[in-house]
């Protein structure tokens, strides 16, 4: 695969399309303001003293609603981004997407749970009930992740193929326990679980925010470092351990860093489709497989693609709103069809 | 003679000034989300202040005029926010939380309301609905109108069943698919039934799927669809063609099959309650003279 665009130029463009991406995100919205507005109460969300009172409506819609949305959007397309490329450097294939090891159907399974059990137990107390849904979620993502993982494994040897096929039959057991979720669940929890697997960043908010900020900014940090050996990957296990890589090592930070990726993301939005699995893809065919380009290029394609989205989500439909899961797919999987053509030709 | 008229008409302002700002103080930019909550808002006579309505809200059928803000347990704080409301009233299945807080962390007074299916919890949300219109005499007439023909509707049902034993009846959500949704004994559309002078076949809880064999093991004497497709005599008759274990029960047989709009089954009563129990008792009981004038059985 030949590179189609240098990586500095690709970090140029996808710099300024995320940049524009924030922008959007921050000025955009139901409520239309002023630029200058937003602008000044943007700066002002950031503590800097401007203007007065008229200026209270515009700090309250930029500093509570779009600005955590705008971060949890970053978060959650980077994080996913991110995951996405670790997945399919590790499964040595193209169409490999987070869920393969069994972390978005582990989260589905804990959101499932918490929301018929937590309608099952009535009345939690307020404090508890919106973290209830995130904090199983995330477990949920984290032990099916474990179990896949242990069940690839054989006398401290991970073989990729048998993971592979375990993620695919614990989605599947998944599948059939959130089946069984759903027939127990009454109409009005049927309805919460069918939104919450469409996805959204709506309701966003800086108390829910910060375990996926960490753990986006630790995934972030960490995957690079592991971006050599991801490249010795490709050619091989064994040639890979030749090389000098600790390969057990690095598929069970592999494994893990997208657990808590996925898990947090999933946790903290719902299922958010198709970024994982084609924004790496996507930027592999504009600069090559190279895993220390394609790591970060993509974890800054995936939030600009996310918070795009995002907004579109929030206008077509204002001032209702359209889950965000299906407008990803409606942009991304055409996007995904041109290149595949164009590749072809 | 003129400073009396003067001072006469000074207290007049004065006096008037005061009855704007208490009106003033309510509420009067509204959204309403749930749907018979917005039913009842219309019904006291607030539809004027509505300034939007989430996607329950579907009678008067003159509400989808308005900016719809989508389902209401996946509310979006922004587009509300852009409707410039003063008061986002709904039921308590509005959500989510979040977005709640952020709409009232905006100045919006944000009011939620019980949807349980009784008349305690009616009670509650008319005087509130009044209140928040400035206008709880009315509200008490609704309530009292809506209590007195519950009572008239009970009292019709018992001297129905004088005359007949109460017809075995099933109340179905969808007929499309192998396996309909049937209403069991915990739901309004047990509740419906029941005081349409009914006896629900059903045993389970909630709503659950039921088998084609297990319809025909219960045959009932009268089915409901909760559906309004199904209401022409075509539409019923391509219904029985596809499902031959319906054509084989007593209630299709008998033509005894009837269609409820499904907006009744949600969100607690509604003031069109009282009517849909005289038509569905009316159909029940067709050798009994109807309730009222509009309560013909369905065709």
């Amino acid at each position: 695969m030949n590179p189609v665009v240098l990586p500095r130029s690709l970090f140029i463009a996808l710099g300024l399309l995320l940049a524009l991406a924030l922008l959007f995100s921050l000025a955009l919205g139901p409520v239309s303001l002023p630029w200058l507005d937003t602008l000044k109460a943007t700066l002002r969300v950031f503590g800097a003293p401007l203007g007065g009172a008229e200026l209270d409506q515009a700090e309250l819609i930029i500093g509570q609603i779009r600005m955590p949305r705008t971060l949890l959007g970053l978060a959650v397309g980077a994080v996913l981004a991110l995951s996405g490329v670790a997945m399919q450097g590790l499964f040595r294939n193209p169409l490999a997407d987070p869920g393969l090891v069994g972390v978005s159907s582990g989260a589905a399974l804990g959101a499932a749970m918490a929301i018929v059990g937590g309608a099952w137990l009535g009345g939690l107390p307020d404090a508890i009930a919106p973290y209830l849904l995130s904090a199983c979620a995330f477990a949920g993502g984290l032990v099916v992740t474990a179990l896949v993982y242990r069940l690839g494994s054989r006398n401290g040897q991970t073989s990729v193929s048998t993971m592979l096929l375990a993620g695919i039959a614990l989605t599947a057991l998944a599948g059939a326990v959130i089946g069984l979720f759903t027939y127990l669940a009454d109409d009005a929890t049927l309805r919460t679980l069918t939104f919450w697997n469409l996805g959204s960043l709506n309701g966003a908010s800086y108390s829910r925010l910060w375990p996926l900020l960490v753990v986006t900014l630790a995934v972030g940090l960490w995957l690079p470092k592991r971006a050599k050996a991801l490249n010795a990957l490709l050619l091989g296990e064994s040639e890979a351990r030749h090389l000098g890589f600790e390969v057990e090592r690095v598929k069970r930070e592999l494994v893990f860093c997208t657990a808590l990726g996925v898990g947090a993301a999933v946790a903290a939005a719902g299922m958010i489709g198709f970024i994982g699995l084609v924004v790496p893809h996507l930027v592999r065919l504009l600069v090559g497989p190279d895993h220390r380009v394609l790591l970060p290029a993509s974890a800054l394609a995936g939030a600009a693609l996310l918070l795009f989205a995002d907004v579109l989500a929030r206008m077509v439909l204002a001032p209702a709103e359209l889950p965000i899961g299906i407008v990803t797919a409606l942009i991304g999987a055409p996007f995904f069809l041109y290149l595949l053509l164009r590749g072809r030709a | 003679m003129r400073v009396t008229a003067r001072i006469a008409s000074l207290c007049c302002a004065v006096l008037l000034s005061q009855a704007a700002t208490a009106a003033d103080a309510l509420p009067q930019r509204w959204v309403s989300a749930g749907g018979s909550i917005t039913e009842w808002v219309v019904a006291l006579g607030g539809e004027s202040k509505l300034v939007g309505v989430d996607t329950t809200s579907l009678h008067p059928i003159e509400l989808k005029k308005l900016p719809s803000i989508g389902y209401q347990r996946q509310l979006a704080a922004e587009g509300i926010l852009s409707l410039k409301p003063d008061l986002l009233l709904g039921s308590e299945e509005m959500g989510p939380p979040p977005v709640l807080a952020q709409v009232k962390g905006a100045g919006v007074s944000v009011e939620a309301l019980p949807t349980k299916s009784d008349l305690a919890t009616l009670e509650h949300n008319l005087g509130r609905i009044g209140a928040l219109l400035g206008d709880e005499p009315r509200a008490a007439k609704a309530l009292a109108d809506y209590k007195a023909r519950l009572q008239t509707q009970a009292k019709w049902v018992s001297t129905a069943q004088a005359d007949k034993p109460a017809p075995t009846v099933l109340l179905l959500l969808s007929h499309s698919g192998s396996s309909p949704m049937a209403a069991g004994q915990d739901t309004i559309g047990a509740w419906l039934i029941a005081q349409a002078g009914g006896r629900s076949i059903t045993t389970h809880t909630s709503y659950k799927a039921l088998s084609t064999e297990a319809l025909l093991a219960l045959d009932p004497q009268v089915i409901i669809f909760a559906d309004r497709s199904i209401a022409g005599p075509e539409a019923k008759a391509a219904l029985l063609k596809q499902n031959p274990a319906l054509a084989a029960t007593r209630a299709a047989k008998n033509d005894r099959l009837l269609a409820l709009d499904p907006t009744l089954l949600v969100g607690g009563l509604g003031p069109r309650i009282p009517d849909a129990l005289a038509v569905l008792g009316a159909a029940f009981y067709p050798a009994a003279t109807p309730l009222t004038a509009v309560a013909k059985p369905q065709p």
